[in-house]
Parts: structure tokens; sequence; C-alpha cells
């Protein structure tokens, strides 16, 4: 199951003015467009087009942007993913707006089946979704697609119940790249094989294709070839990662500054170990400079490996400040992140004492987010990351729209006139 | 504070062996008797939301509803998934706007009503046209 231009859709739900017009929803910082509506999309913009791009033709396209209110898309989506949780005991909640179920039934049983969930999602949250339904992973990701394109369908496609010539026809139209699980960095060197469709993926010898590639391409094509390789993830054990990175309203343009960005980026990835009860034991900085901006490029970067698995947010930031002395006074930097990698649970292994962190002790960090979560985020920080008035990198959101589910504050209005 | 509520007999001669206990926690004796039935308090959630995938909160703006117990400002509890009736008051689209009014569905027609004389009513020419946002399940007002 996959929510149709999912951000876009759930800005709809309580903005029914959006209904039938293009709706686009920018990145972090209103760079970008991230989704598109079918309307959008029509227009010719593409994923990711820059914001300043799109602007100039938006009123005369009667085009609507908005920000990304990632407090909606997340309650929308938890309600989709409930919702669907009673059509199947085993669900693996792929992204924020897709999700795999495990289901089992005759053809046209699982046919309906897949139409009384997208159903139930237009009814109860309120939100387009397409369903595919497949034998593997990989197909019915595959099935899903072809219901979004092909109108026919009516938003549900069960991969078996299509002619095979049929099937045929649409893997061999399509670019190998276009399959999940094929990065488009690979396209060439899969080219050079002779691969350029999904058909002739499909086709290859997946031993060959483990050789050359990879265990994981290898699955791929035996998925294509109808045989369950991908298990279902009914709970992910181990996060590998968690990654903080945002681009700035206003670039960086100093190492003093980035310091302060470094520290505000470390509490923030503390405050989130600490909720999955999880601690790191190497963490990567790193800031670009515009990617529109081909001179005076600068992407910096550091790996720190952490004397102790921690999620402590003082060890974490002084391990982030390492790439200040990295940063180009003068350059501008539009963004900037924090990433912590080798992550496993914390306490489950209890350092000597001797090791054990001097500010886990004193539970600084499960201290800082009790502030934040009373005064607000920006409340209290990390010494330069605790600033009057926060600080004027912070993520812009101009057109965001209100927060209708998660803020008593800002509901939905409906009109009594 | 806990000894007073297990009073025990002291037998003469014999000293009582003193245990101490947090004041809230009953450790030895009696278990309270209101435990067994003791299983949380009233959660309004429980009550008041039949289905949380389906059911939004919102505001209402306006006096057209006065009639119906529901005024300006209130907040009211809305449910996607139910089947609108003749006499529900739902949420419903006009002019890509979410607006409140009272279904009547009958032999004449369907209306959209108003509770207040001072706005009329609206006629809709098919059930199908109309688009009924969610149904109305309580009204939160404030007294």
């Amino acid at each position: 199951m996959d929510v149709n231009s999912f951000y876009a859709s759930a800005e709809r739900i309580f903005d029914p003015s959006l209904e039938g017009r293009p709706v686009i929803v920018l990145s972090n910082n209103d760079g970008c467009a991230v989704t598109r509506s079918d309307e959008a999309k029509a227009l010719g913009i593409v994923l990711g087009e820059p914001w300043f791009r799109i602007a100039p033709r938006a009123k005369e396209w009667g085009l609507q942007a908005r920000s990304s209110n990632y407090e909606l898309y997340g309650s929308i989506s938890s309600r989709v993913m409930i919702l669907l949780a009673r059509y199947s005991a085993w669900q693996e909640v792929y992204s924020i707006d897709e999700c795999f179920l495990g289901v089992k039934g005759s053809g046209e049983d699982l046919l309906d089946l897949g139409r009384a969930m997208k159903e139930a999602c237009r009814r109860h949250v309120g939100v387009p979704v397409c369903v595919g339904i497949a034998p593997t992973k990989t197909l019915a990701k595959l099935s899903n697609k072809w219901a979004k394109k092909n109108k026919a369908f009516g938003g549900v496609c069960r991969w078996e119940s299509v002619p095979a010539a049929e099937r045929e026809a649409l893997m061999a139209r399509l670019p190998v790249n276009e399959i999940w699980g094929v990065a488009t960095r690979l396209t060439k060197r899969l080219a050079g094989m002779g691969i350029y469709s999904i058909k002739d993926l499909a086709c290859a010898d997946a031993v060959m294709i483990r050789d050359k590639f990879s265990v994981v391409m290898m699955r791929t094509v035996l998925e294509l070839q109808g045989t369950p390789c991908i298990p279902m993830e009914e709970e992910r054990i181990g996060r590998e990662q968690l990654i903080f990175s945002r681009s700035f309203s206003t670039p960086i343009r100093t190492g003093l500054d980035m310091r302060q960005v470094m520290s505000v980026y470390a509490q923030q990835a503390s405050a989130r170990l600490a909720k999955h009860q999880l601690q790191a034991k190497v963490l990567t900085a790193f800031a670009a400079t515009s990617y529109y901006n081909p001179a005076d490029t600068s992407y910096p970067s550091v790996v720190v490996p952490l004397p102790m698995p921690t999620a402590d947010p003082v060890i974490l930031a002084k391990a982030a400040h390492a790439l200040v002395p990295r940063i180009h006074d003068g350059l501008k930097y539009v963004r900037a992140g924090i990433m912590v990698t080798d992550l496993r649970p914390s306490g489950n292994q209890p350092p000597l004492a001797l090791f054990e962190n001097a500010h886990e002790e004193r539970r600084i960090g499960p201290l800082i987010e009790d502030v934040a979560k009373r005064f607000g985020r920006g409340s209290i920080g990390l010494g330069v990351a605790g600033l009057k008035g926060g600080p004027d990198w912070s993520m812009k959101r101009d057109m965001l729209s209100p927060r209708y589910t998660t803020e008593w504050t800002e509901l939905p209005v409906v009109k009594a006139a | 504070m806990s000894l007073a509520l297990n009073p025990r007999v002291i037998v003469a001669g014999v000293v009582p062996w003193l245990v101490p206990v947090a004041p809230v926690t009953v450790e030895c004796g009696y278990p309270s008797p209101a435990q067994d039935y003791f299983s949380g308090e009233i959660d309004l959630n429980e009550h008041l939301i039949q289905d949380k995938t389906s059911t939004f909160i919102v505001r209402v703006a306006g006096d057209s509803m006065q009639g119906a117990g529901i005024s300006d400002g209130d907040e009211l509890i809305v449910n996607k998934a139910l089947e609108p009736k003749d006499g529900s008051v739902v949420v419903a689209i006009l002019d890509g706007e979410l607006t409140i009014k009272r279904l009547r569905i009958t032999a004449a027609g369907v209306v959209l009503e108003a509770a207040n004389p001072k706005y009329p009513s609206i006629r809709v020419p098919e059930l199908s046209e109309l688009r009924i946002w969610g149904v109305v399940t309580r009204c939160l007002h404030y007294v």
C-alpha cells in the first residue's frame, strides 16, 4: 500500500479548496518540490525542482505550495497504518506513506480486500491510496506503481490477475532502475551487461548477478521471478543509523555559526537516541555549499569514533564540533547534518564505572529533553546552542498549514454561516 | 498513616515489629479493598472517540448552528467514517470550505439546514452531488 502524493493528499484533507488544483509540498526550508499532486506533475514540475524556479509561474498555474508540515503528515500516516493493520496481522511499515501487509487468499478475494483497504483509507482518513498485490515484495511494489499509472486498475492491481503477455510488455518497457532495490547509479553497469529493462533483469541469471553485483541484487532478480526472498520485517530490530540533517534559511558563513548548528543537531540527535533507547559508537558530521552555485563548493565531513557508546548530548556535541575547523569562513554553507551510526540498545552492557561518562551519570540529556518538552524547543540548549530568540538559520516554513490534528490551538475550522 | 490502615492487635508483653513503609503503599496486612475494582480513571478518549483513525476535532466559526446547541468557538468531534443519515449534523464541503449543517433526506429531496433562522437552507439536487466530510458525534460546548 502506498498513499498517492502523500504530503499533498494530507494537505487536501483539511483544505478541500486544493481539490483538483495543482499542489506541491516543499522540502525543509521551502527548498524544492518533494511531493506533487497529479495536476502539478501534468504541469511538468519535476521532483526536486527548486521553489525559486517554480514560484514565478505559480500564480499563472493556480498552483498552491505548502511547506512540509511534518506534524500533520506524521499524524495522518499513523492513522493510515493503524487502519491497515486491521486487515492483516502481518504489517511492515516501510516508510511514512508505504507499508507491506501479508495476506492470503484466492485472486478475487485478494482484489476485494485491496479495494476494501483503499475505500477504508478514503473514508476514514480521507487520503487516496493504491494497492499492489503480488507473491513477492518487489513485484508488489511494481504492481502498486502500475496501479498508480494506469487508471484502468482503479487503484488496485494484483500482479497475477494481469495476463502474462501484458506483464511482460510492461517489464520490457520500464527501465531497470524503476524497480525497487536497483539504484540508478548501477544502471550503467547493468547496461554494460545488456540489462536495460526490468524484463532483462528478470531474465538474468541470479547467480551471475550475485557474483557481479551483490546478494541484494540477486534477491531482486529472484523476487522478479516470483520467489519471495525479502522477508517481512515485522520489527526493525536495530536501526543502522540515525540522520539529522537540514538546510538553512540563511546560509552559514563562519565556523563559529557552524559550531552552534552542530550543538543544536547533537542535542536533537541525543534526544532521538534516548527516545529509542539507543547509543551510538560513531558520529559523522557534514556540511555542504549550494548545489546551484558551482563556484566555491565545499563538502567537508568528519567521522568521529566515540570513546564509549553514548547518547550524551555533551559528548555528541563535542564530537560534532570536529567539523568546525574544516569550515572555510566566507563560503555559503546551505546545509549540514550529523549522522550517528553503529547503534546499540542502551544499557545492554553497562560500562565500567571508570569509563562511564560523567554527564551521563548526571542525566543531562533527559533533563534537557524535559525542559524542552515543557517550554518548547529552543528554550534550553548546550553552550552556544541555547540562544535567545532562536538562531536565524533555523528552518524556514513560510507556507506552513496548521497542525490540524496535533495542536489544540490549530484545529481545522468549520464554517457555521 | 499506613499503620492506621492496618490495625493490629498488640499482645501485651510482645513488642510489635514495626516495618517502615511508604505512606502510599500497603506493605502488609489487607490489600486495599478497592484494589480489585479499580481499573483506571474515566478516559474521555475511550468514551468520546469510537475510532481514532477516522475521528477529528474541529472548531466552529459562526452562529448558524446555535439552535442545535452548537455555538461559535465550540469544538466538535467528527467521525469521517460514519454514514450520514436524515437528521445528522454533518461537516459538508461547500465551495471548497468545510461547513457545518444539518442533513435532511426526505422524499421531497436533500436539504442542508442551518439551525438558526438567520440562515437559509440549501437544497441539493442529488445526494450523490453532496460531499460530506464527516458526521458530528459530539459538541464540546464552553459553559
